[in-house]
């Protein structure tokens, strides 16, 4: 029953990127293999491969020693192979059940067995009972849910074909904590049935904690595997990087600083998902927002912003304002980097100096003043560092981290006094990171208030100076920097209030 | 294994380029082909007759690009009833004198913004689906032309406007060859170039067109931009009709129809995408001359109209064929 | 609570049901107002059968447009697809055909359909040319075949074929009120295939659904071929009324099924949708023309009127959401 899985040197190519020039992996059955790699090194476009989402080039797979090549993802899973990607495959207008089902409904004749499939949906649901806060029934729409449970589903759908090896492409990155913990209880499971899992993902933690061995890709190629327990966790950064960099040092600079006027008071806000939030900001301020996914943290930010409906006040240097679109808060200097880089922060099929510009236009007369455009992004992109080969590409054409700074540059050029981050680090390489720490530090000293939304919550203990913790809309804790730990953090995301109240911090 | 059917075009060759290329091309074979005046005078004039006739269809596409590229599966299937509006509104309102051709002017685009807004609140705030809003509207639109005109419209432009639409432009004794409908269209597309590129308006057509969340999260006034967008496309789509009516003289009913398929695959065959954000209007100037091209070998070949449908629509089909597809599911 | 909203969503052509109610209640008002009140039933039934009768190929050009629009998809060439077949039955069939030269031919005119949608088919799934453009552009290649077939008005139907049609009461129900049925039953068979959850799921998001393994390319061809197959039996359902064809026909009823469809709550967006809707999206707007039809409106205005009502279809629902939306805050 033992199975194997080998990848030898598969090359691809996108429209005039390499996205690998030397995939190799290997899967055993019973084992955790983890896929590691900064940004762009390749790693979602080998599992494509592997899955038959896309063809190779060059190269080989080898299953049990026999090649393998699939022409549709349906032949992968049926050679046992599933995968739960980053971008869910999830149809919203459809159940749960008949996602999870979709192509493999239960039949009888040519009519599909409606209960039965729901029976079977319900059984697999079971498997993370107790960690989902909304009640999921088999018939729940997808689109009725939030983001950790559509993850959720994602994993049940790939667990419904009962794959001998199972591939975890960021799977966590939408999960809380519980949910974590119950998916890990699942994957040892899971080896002890002689699965093999291959797991991706950014959070070294976890890689730490669940893999038997780790792989490195490095720029489509793979440099490296190990033994994870032997293994440290600064020699697989050095290799994933290209220079080496203090990247995981916490830069608490805990400058105590003076605090300034109160720039921003928000008070009774209600969304649809909050229920009550009040606080105050003041200039220069670097507040952190945390806590479990989908607690209502990003309609701070887009209530402030102005995108979307909210009942409550919100007062800019002391004077109220009901910001209905976003060119209002624009106009009073407040920015919003959004959380979808791809689908909401850049215009993909434009230019790099489309994107940089965008916002601002207004600035440069009638005609537009397009010379001085042009001046004024070559400026921003030199002074983020963003690697690219000339400003008219597309956007589409830079790796993660470099598409996030133009997302970051495009609204660092109307010089915000207010800078709102919804979790602007996901998916973005550890280089890249800490340049944006420093980025981040400097407009603090220079007097912008930031509020920063994170799910990672090592990121916000290295750089804020206060932290919201919230959970089901509502405020639970403050922590100051002083109190400031990774344990207080997480402690504060997962109990309850009455609980949060008497823990000794 | 690469899957993929047709081919990529290699980007020297933008698809205006190659539009033009193509018109030449047919323009030459057919000089041949159809034994007309193949001497190099011969057939510059020949060349200059076909722009001529040429600036009627560009005019009115230019509306067209403008809601195209507003993207959302914009389109408007109304340009056609309102060619026919603009030209009828303006016959009536001139009445055979040049002197009121000004307010004739004024009437006309007025009434194609207004077609246009209509367009605009249907499309962006109903959220109704752009080929089903305009396809009703230009049914309003005819059935309003037919409830007040009731089959016979008297009046027309004046004398001097129509001998500057029609008849070549001469400047003292040098006889240009071109006419004053294609002075018109290079007006409108200065007037196009700009407001394309060197307005805000222009930037954020393009950014509603590529993605609209993306777009009003950086601060674009998405449902503003695209009614602007159909609002403008009214007036220019008017203005079509409006230099129209000094090239037909009379005015009858079905004008506008045999305009509103062409401005499509103009558009279409300039490379600006259906999905919208892409395109400029060079591409549907250079479209709207090989439509011309071919539909003047065709008529000189005296095909009926039943086979000129389906050549249209084959020449659609295969053009989008090669720059219009989309992505494939597996790459 | 949340059932009760899911049933109003999932099901969503309530709203035209009750427009529907509605409508068929002032139409009959106006009937009887123009016929007298005497033998009550029997008017009544004649009356609904011949109003039926002459939506049947609307509402079957309605159901093919929802289908096709469900899965993701449009077809813009529909209408004038259905008048390529007409032309076709019309220019084959004389007076005198026997039943088996009737069902001879009318096989073969849904082979035709077929191709046609075939057609459509392969340029949007294999070529993968966006479908409102594709099929636009189909639209006119298609209504230049049917002018190539029938270039004026005119034709022939097999009288045995035009009087069964015209005349027959089976049961004492209306013929069009059985061809409904019979649609309905077989759409809920259709509903509970693999082949109809596909439906939905390529129509809910496409990607996501070639990744699941469900084969986009075979199954949007298959719908386009089937929306071919419908407007055939249209194509016959018009023809045995009228005796003829006219070959510019086909124009409107496009608009008309895609209007009807709206109306009948089914989203232009995909995804979403069942053959309810369209059927009484037909109704509604039929009799809502009827009930113009009585006003005794000029000749030169009904086309306006006609538009106006269309466009106020249109507008209903989404106009009513909005209020809605209004009203909530």
């Amino acid at each position: 029953m033992a199975q194997n899985l080998t990848s030898n040197d598969i090359v691809k190519h996108f429209a005039g990127v390499t996205a690998l020039s030397s995939g190799c992996l290997t899967a055993n059955s019973g084992e955790v293999v983890a896929l590691i790699g900064a940004n762009g090194s390749g790693k979602s476009t080998l599992c494509k491969i592997i899955t038959g989402v896309v063809a190779p080039d060059e190269g080989q797979l080898l299953l049990n020693g026999t090649p393998i090549s699939f022409s549709t993802p349906v032949e992968a899973i049926k050679s046992g192979i599933a995968a739960v990607y980053q971008d869910l495959s999830l149809i919203p207008s459809l159940s749960i059940a008949q996602n999870i089902w979709l192509t493999r409904e239960p039949m009888s004749g040519i009519f599909i067995k409606y209960r039965t499939q729901r029976k079977r949906t319900q059984e697999l649901l079971d498997l993370f009972a107790d960690t989902m806060r909304t009640s999921l029934t088999p018939d729940t729409l997808v689109n009725e849910l939030p983001p950790d449970e559509q993850q959720i589903v994602e994993i049940l759908k790939a667990v419904s074909t009962n794959p001998r090896i199972m591939i975890l492409d960021e799977a966590t990155s939408s999960l809380d904590s519980r949910q974590v913990d119950r998916l890990f209880t699942l994957i040892g499971e899971w080896k002890k049935q002689d699965k093999a899992i291959i797991f991706i993902s950014h959070r070294m933690v976890e890689v730490f904690r669940i893999a038997d061995r780790i792989t490195v890709l490095r720029n489509g190629k793979t440099v490296g595997d190990f033994d994870a327990k032997k293994v440290k966790e600064k020699d697989l950064i050095n290799l994933m990087v290209e220079n080496a960099k203090e990247h995981l040092e916490k830069t608490g600079t805990s400058i105590f600083k003076k605090l300034r006027e109160t720039v921003l008071k928000v008070t009774n806000l209600r969304t649809q998902r909050l229920q009550g939030i009040d606080f105050e900001v003041k200039k220069g301020e670097l507040l952190g927002i945390a806590g479990l996914q989908g607690q209502g943290q990003s309609d701070i930010l887009h209530s402030i912003f102005g995108s979307i409906q909210f009942s409550g006040t919100i007062e800019l240097d002391g004077r109220d304002h009901q910001f209905k679109h976003t060119s209002q808060s624009m106009a009073k200097d407040i920015a919003l980097v959004p959380g979808d880089r791809a689908k909401e922060g850049l215009l993909m099929r434009l230019s790099i100096l489309e994107n940089l510009m965008l916002p601002s236009w207004r600035k440069y007369g009638l005609p537009l003043n397009t010379g001085k455009a042009k001046k004024d992004a070559a400026k921003t992109s030199q002074s983020l560092k963003i690697i690219m080969a000339d400003l008219n590409m597309p956007v589409s054409s830079l790796s993660g981290g470099n598409a996030q700074k133009v997302v970051i540059g495009k609204w660092l050029q109307r010089n915000p006094r207010i800078l709102l981050l919804n979790d602007p680090t996901k998916g973005v390489d550890v280089g890249t990171k800490a340049e944006f720490y420093d980025l981040l530090k400097d407009l603090c000293k220079n007097g912008t208030t930031i509020l920063f939304y994170s799910s990672d919550d090592e990121e916000l203990v290295g750089l804020c100076d206060r932290v919201l913790v919230i959970r089901d809309g509502m405020i639970r804790k403050e922590i100051p920097r002083s109190k400031l730990t990774l344990s207080s953090l997480i402690t504060a995301s997962v109990t309850s209030s009455e609980e949060t109240a008497h823990a000794t911090d | 294994m690469n899957k993929s059917i047709g081919f990529q075009l290699p980007k020297r060759f933008s698809p205006p380029v190659i539009a033009v290329i193509l018109a030449i091309l047919l323009f030459v074979i057919s000089t041949f082909f159809l034994k007309t005046d193949t001497g190099l005078a011969g057939m510059i004039n020949r060349g200059k007759m076909i722009i001529n006739i040429t600036a009627f269809l560009g005019l009115i596409a230019a509306g067209q690009t403008i809601v195209i590229l507003a993207g959302g599966e914009g389109i408007d299937l109304s340009a056609g009833t309102t060619v026919t509006l603009a030209a009828i509104l303006t016959a009536v309102v001139a009445d055979k004198s040049d002197a009121r051709l000004p307010l004739a002017l004024f009437v006309a685009l007025s009434a194609g913004a207004l077609v246009g807004l209509i367009n605009g609140i249907g499309v962006a705030i109903l959220k109704i689906h752009p080929v089903v809003m305009t396809l009703s509207v230009s049914g309003v639109t005819m059935g309003t032309i037919l409830a007040i005109y009731r089959g016979a419209v008297q009046g027309g432009a004046g004398p001097g406007f129509n001998k500057f639409v029609a008849m070549p432009f001469t400047i003292g004794n040098v006889n240009f060859g071109f006419t004053g409908a294609v002075v018109a269209w290079i007006f409108v597309s200065i007037v196009l170039w700009f407001i394309l590129n060197k307005t805000q308006f222009g930037k954020h057509l393009f950014a509603i067109g590529v993605n609209r969340d993306a777009a009003h999260l950086s601060g674009v006034r998405v449902t503003r931009t695209a009614i602007l967008a159909y609002v403008l496309c009214g007036v220019f789509t008017a203005f079509g009709g409006f230099i129209v009516l000094g090239y037909i003289q009379t005015v009858y009913f079905i004008i506008g129809d045999g305009y509103l398929f062409p401005s499509i695959a103009a558009v279409v065959l300039g490379g600006t995408v259906l999905a919208g954000g892409e395109g400029s209007y060079w591409g549907t100037m250079s479209g709207a001359l090989v439509l011309t091209v071919l539909d003047s070998i065709l008529t000189s070949s005296q095909v009926e109209e039943r086979a000129r449908l389906i050549v249209l629509g084959v020449l659609l089909l295969a053009v989008i064929s090669l720059y219009g597809r989309q992505k494939a599911l597996r790459q | 609570m949340q059932q009760i909203r899911r049933f109003f969503t999932k099901k969503t052509f309530v709203f035209s049901i009750v427009l529907f109610i509605l409508v068929i209640l002032v139409n009959f008002a106006m009937q009887y107002a123009n016929l007298g009140l005497d033998k009550f039933e029997k008017r009544f039934m004649f009356l609904l059968d011949n109003n039926i009768r002459g939506f049947i190929p609307l509402i079957l050009l309605a159901i093919a447009q929802a289908i096709v629009l469900i899965n993701g998809s449009i077809d813009l060439s529909i209408g004038n697809l259905m008048g390529v077949v007409a032309a076709f039955l019309v220019t084959q069939y004389s007076k005198d055909d026997s039943i088996a030269r009737f069902l001879q031919v009318f096989v073969m005119a849904i082979g035709i359909g077929v191709l046609a949608g075939a057609l459509n088919g392969i340029f949007v799934s294999l070529v993968r040319i966006p479908p409102f453009i594709t099929t636009y552009a189909t639209s006119f290649v298609f209504s230049g075949i049917a002018m190539w077939i029938l270039p004026r008005p005119g034709g022939n139907m097999p009288e045995i074929a035009t009087t069964f049609y015209r005349t027959m009461l089976p049961l004492g129900l209306p013929m069009g009120m059985w061809i409904i049925l019979i649609i309905m039953l077989l759409w809920l068979v259709f509903r509970n295939t693999r082949f109809g959850a596909h439906m939905y799921a390529i129509g809910g998001n496409e990607k996501a659904a070639f990744t699941s393994g469900v084969s986009v390319i075979r199954h949007r061809m298959s719908v386009h071929m089937i929306a071919g197959f419908l407007a055939a039996f249209a194509a016959l359902a018009l023809v045995l009324i009228t005796g003829s064809s006219d070959p510019r026909i086909g124009a409107t009823m496009t608009l008309d099924s895609v209007v009807a469809v709206v109306l009948g709550g089914t989203p232009m967006s995909g995804g979403i949708g069942g053959v309810v809707g369209p059927i009484f999206g037909v109704l509604t707007l039929g009799f809502v023309r009827n009930i113009v039809g009585f006003a005794n409106v000029d000749t030169w205005v009904q086309p306006l009127v006609d538009a106006l009502i269309i466009l106020v279809a249109l507008a209903s629902p989404s106009l009513i959401r909005l209020i809605l939306k209004q009203a909530r805050k």
